[in-house]
């Protein structure tokens, strides 16, 4: 059987073998290992710091803290994007030092670092560092925070807002609130998430003295951001870095850029002339890595008597932590704001967010970056008018849809998008669910005493621009007969090697299983973006295309000698090389040449691809059990607009893993502080997680729109599943409990929240 | 310290190992068998499950000296030589991983349930399972292939 065994994807052996090569499993000889001493208060003054009895336990080689790094070189965590306020005012900004200077602000900062023998080594001697906090009154809750009452945590941001953000003209929106037949107001939560690579993060550095670079081995999203951000944060200078991993255990938005510890690795290993290592244990992990979400989003929707949607408006407030980390600022100003009319054709639309600080874990993107939750807002803000007015749900949104004819569409706040068929995906939807004859399920569940509910959402996303101003990539066969490709995003899970191979063997009729798909060769000096966004099949897979294109150029002239022709007379078609009825393929003519000529064939390509449009219709029908307020989800539905798809089978998982993500926020998951600012769901004991058959039937289908706006055609996938999904979930879960009188919860609709909330409807 | 012997994927070792070391950690460390991963610290994520004399066990939950004796089965040692087993194969050809971090251990949960259980109905897979988290497949396609091993093995049997 193996002799015939084909993975199904490029990446597949190595991981089923256990041959995969994750950070952690990096091991230098002489490699000391390393243990972050971090903080046990959510704010506090450092009025003491005694490290000397950790730096005198055997086996310890270095210890630091704040000034240690700083006089190294040392910088900041990165906030690479700001916003102006409503009124133009600049950002307030409260960077994060590698180490704690003086003040601690979130449980887990990191205070100071132990390098030594052993990894368990480092850990007992920390525990032997003498810290002498004066603890500061916290400010946990978002809302709160603004107050007057509330402890002030940085001295340059008034009332903890780092920025008070608009998008949009309050004008029009309000004068479409004072003629309006009905409005409706909804405030939702998109709580606080942990991310949850199963890879913990990790890092591997060593220095080379002679050439001058140190190699980091760590999982993150793209080679230039990884860098580039590193160089700010370590002081080094960008090209004497050098980034590495080849396995990556997910990321989803949280890997970016780096974190205090890779910093101060690249600062050790300089120091110490050696191999260092730091491999976070879960409960790190959960203290650390940036957290998601955090968003608390008031919607407010004016419709006309026959239902056409006036005006939205949203006041929203976007928890970024106690620093500005990485993609907070993004996330609560640009991707709140440029989708929030969602698939519907709003002449008025209104945005203001706060973006505050709280003494817990900075926020940074976690997949969909603030898309999922506006998506979520505005869909379950849909759905509440259409049933506090009267309206039929499914008749409400088609009255609304972007009307065909008025693609591309700009939205009333700026947004263009290019096309999204709103109504054909819904109908194959409400088809492929067996809408229509919902009512006659709700019954029959309703007999045997369970609550029954469906629930919808109708939804487009902005795909990531992309910060590179492109996407190149770097085509050369080698004498053994591979087409070795390079590029900057690097994988962590999407099957990078395998979409790519097929763009290639589609566009070069060369077979995929002779491609080699390689991110962050240090030799290349390539552009380009990281995975997030959902933008690297489009951005790199475009400049592969383009790459492929000017292969064939290469390519033609030895085709036109192999089939004896001039160089007009032949041409590229269908995957096959044409003269005068005659063909031949590229790998022939590849292989047929000698090895000389091989390494001269080699092509760079280039794109240029900005945001796209990915869109659905999904479909949730839920069963609640009212003795035990447990929900039980019976079938999923999601039909994607996804562009051009290049590998289905790759697409379909990408929709299962972004769904049941969605189930996970819908559900079950949770960031929980007490009023300490103590982290309550400190490990996989207390955080719960989605498990093995929490979403036991899900049917996907795509519904295929090439766009216009990059070479491929492809809008990309990353994000659309839990995109889709929050909505979906909570609108068939309120769906469920509606006739029973409760038509707002927020998520996690955990059992004991929904019997309660039943209890409290009975009494 | 402790003297300890163990059989690995079918080759015996003499280890001395601190007494509180992890059996993961010996894997990994002292013999370089990186394919058993460390997801967690609390014993739940699974990505160090292995056999223990035919038993799935997370290996971040036992200690080496408690293994003293014992015939381990790590990733590494599933194939026999160049042929998967049928639950390697079967995860690929499902596409039942992404990042892979979890797979090992997902594949190793698999194997111990299927020894104790050939036929599982989707409920038992779903308990069997329950102590293995994986954060990028939504466990759908997992599943589908834990079907699909189970009835290549039976026919293998057969």
């Amino acid at each position: 059987m193996n002799a015939r065994f084909t993975p199904s994807r490029q990446e597949d052996l190595s991981l089923i073998t256990g041959k995969g090569h994750f950070t952690a499993d990096h091991n230098y000889p002489g490699m000391l290992h390393a243990y972050v001493i971090r903080s046990m208060h959510a704010h506090a003054h450092i009025k003491h710091l005694n490290l000397e009895a950790v730096r005198a336990y055997p086996g310890v080689r270095w210890v630091v803290s704040a000034d240690d790094l700083k006089a190294l070189g040392a910088g900041t965590i990165v906030n690479p994007i700001t916003a102006k306020g409503k009124g133009g005012e600049e950002q307030a900004l409260a960077l994060m030092p590698i180490l704690a200077e003086g003040t601690v602000r979130f449980v887990g900062q990191p205070i100071a670092m132990v390098f030594a023998d052993s990894a368990l080594c480092a850990q007992d001697a920390a525990e032997l560092a003498e810290i002498d906090y004066e603890v500061l009154e916290t400010s946990v809750d978002p809302e709160q925070t603004t107050l007057p009452t509330a402890v002030q945590l940085h001295g340059n941001a008034p009332r903890n807002v780092s920025v008070h953000f608009a998008s949009g003209d309050a004008e029009p929106v309000n004068a479409a609130f004072a003629k309006a037949s009905f409005t409706s107001q909804l405030r939702v939560l998109s709580q606080r998430l942990m991310g949850v690579p199963m890879e913990p993060r990790a890092v591997v550095a060593i220095h080379d003295a002679v050439s001058g670079i140190t190699t980091v081995h760590t999982p993150h999203q793209g080679i230039l951001g990884m860098r580039n951000f590193l160089a700010l944060a370590s002081g080094a200078k960008p090209e004497s870095l050098r980034i590495d991993a080849n396995d990556v255990g997910g990321s989803f938005g949280l890997r970016g850029g780096p974190y205090s510890e890779h910093a101060a690795l690249v600062l050790a290993a300089r120091h110490l002339g050696c191999a260092v290592s730091w491999v976070g244990s879960r409960s790190e992990i959960f203290l650390s890595d940036w957290h998601g979400r955090a968003l608390i989003l008031n919607g407010e929707i004016a419709l006309d008597n026959e239902g056409h949607i006036l005006a939205i408006r949203f006041k929203d407030r976007v928890d970024a932590g106690a620093y500005n980390c990485m993609m907070s600022t993004f996330i609560g100003t640009r991707n709140l704001s440029i989708t929030m009319g969602g698939v519907y054709q709003i002449p008025a639309l209104y945005m203001e967010s706060e973006v505050v600080y709280t003494n817990t874990t900075p926020v940074s993107a976690y997949r969909g970056a603030g898309r999922p939750d506006i998506a979520y807002a505005i869909e379950r803000l849909v759905d509440f008018a259409a049933h506090e007015h009267g309206f039929d749900p499914v008749a409400l949104r088609r009255k609304n849809f972007i009307a065909e004819s008025a693609f591309p569409y700009k939205t009333a706040n700026g947004s263009t998008i290019d096309t999204c068929l709103s109504e054909k995906l819904l109908d194959r939807a409400m088809a492929l669910s067996h809408y229509a004859t919902f009512e006659e399920r709700r019954a029959q569940s309703l007999s045997q005493g369970k609550f029954r509910g469906i629930g919808l959402s109708t939804f487009l996303e902005a795909s990531g621009a992309g910060t590179a101003p492109k996407d190149q990539a770097w085509g050369e066969f080698n004498v053994n007969g591979y087409l070795y490709v390079y590029g900057v995003t690097g994988p962590s899970g999407q099957g990078h090697s395998t979409s790519f191979a097929s763009i290639i063997e589609k566009a070069l009729g060369w077979p995929a299983d002779r491609v080699r798909y390689e991110a962050g060769n240090a030799n290349q000096k390539l552009l380009g973006n990281g995975t997030g966004g959902s933008r690297s099949l489009y951005g790199a897979g475009s400049a592969i295309l383009a790459m492929c294109h000017q292969m064939l150029e290469t390519i033609q002239p030895h085709a036109a000698k192999t089939l004896g022709v001039d160089l007009a007379e032949v041409h590229f078609e269908n995957g096959v090389w044409l003269a005068n009825g005659s063909t031949t393929t590229t790998a022939q003519i590849i292989d047929a040449l000698p090895n000389e000529d091989k390494t001269t064939l080699h092509a760079l390509g280039e794109a240029t691809s900005g945001s796209t449009y990915p869109n659905g219709c999904h479909i949730a029908e839920v069963e609640i059990d009212p003795t035990t307020g447990e929900t039980h989800l019976i079938h999923y539905y999601a039909v994607d607009d996804l562009g051009q798809v290049i590998s289905p089978q790759l697409v379909r998982g990408q929709v299962h893993g972004g769904v049941v993500q969605g189930w996970g926020q819908a559900f079950c998951e949770q960031v929980v502080y007490d009023n300490q600012g103590q982290l309550l769901t400190g490990s996989f004991m207390d955080y719960a997680m989605p498990r093995a058959g929490c979403v036991p039937h899900l049917t996907n289908e795509t519904y295929e729109v090439r766009t216009q706006l990059n070479l491929l055609g492809s809008k990309g996938v990353g994000e659309s599943g839990c995109t889709g999904s929050l909505p979906a979930l909570a609108n068939a879960v309120m769906s469920a409990l509606r006739p029973y009188g409760i038509n707002q919860m927020d998520m996690p609709f955990t059992a004991p929240k929904i019997w309660a909330a039943l209890q409290k409807a009975k009494a | 310290m402790s003297h300890i012997s163990l059989n690995i994927n079918g080759n015996d070792h003499t280890l001395e190992v601190e007494d509180r070391a992890l059996l993961a950690d010996v894997l990994r460390d002292n013999l370089k068998l990186t394919g058993t991963h460390v997801g967690c610290d609390t014993s739940q994520c699974g990505c160090c499950t292995v056999l223990m004399d035919g038993d799935a066990v997370k290996s971040c939950t036992v200690l080496a000296v408690q293994a003293n004796g014992a015939q381990i089965t790590t990733i590494e040692g599933l194939a026999k030589g160049a042929n998967l087993h049928p639950i390697q194969v079967a995860f690929s050809n499902c596409h039942a991983l992404q990042c892979g971090f979890c797979t090992p251990g997902m594949i190793m949960a698999t194997a111990g349930l299927l020894a104790n259980n050939p036929k599982p109905t989707d409920a038992q897979i779903h308990e069997g399972l329950a102590g293995n988290l994986c954060r990028c497949t939504g466990y759908i396609n997992i599943v589908e292939s834990v079907k699909q091993a189970a009835k290549v093995m039976q026919e293998k049997q057969a």
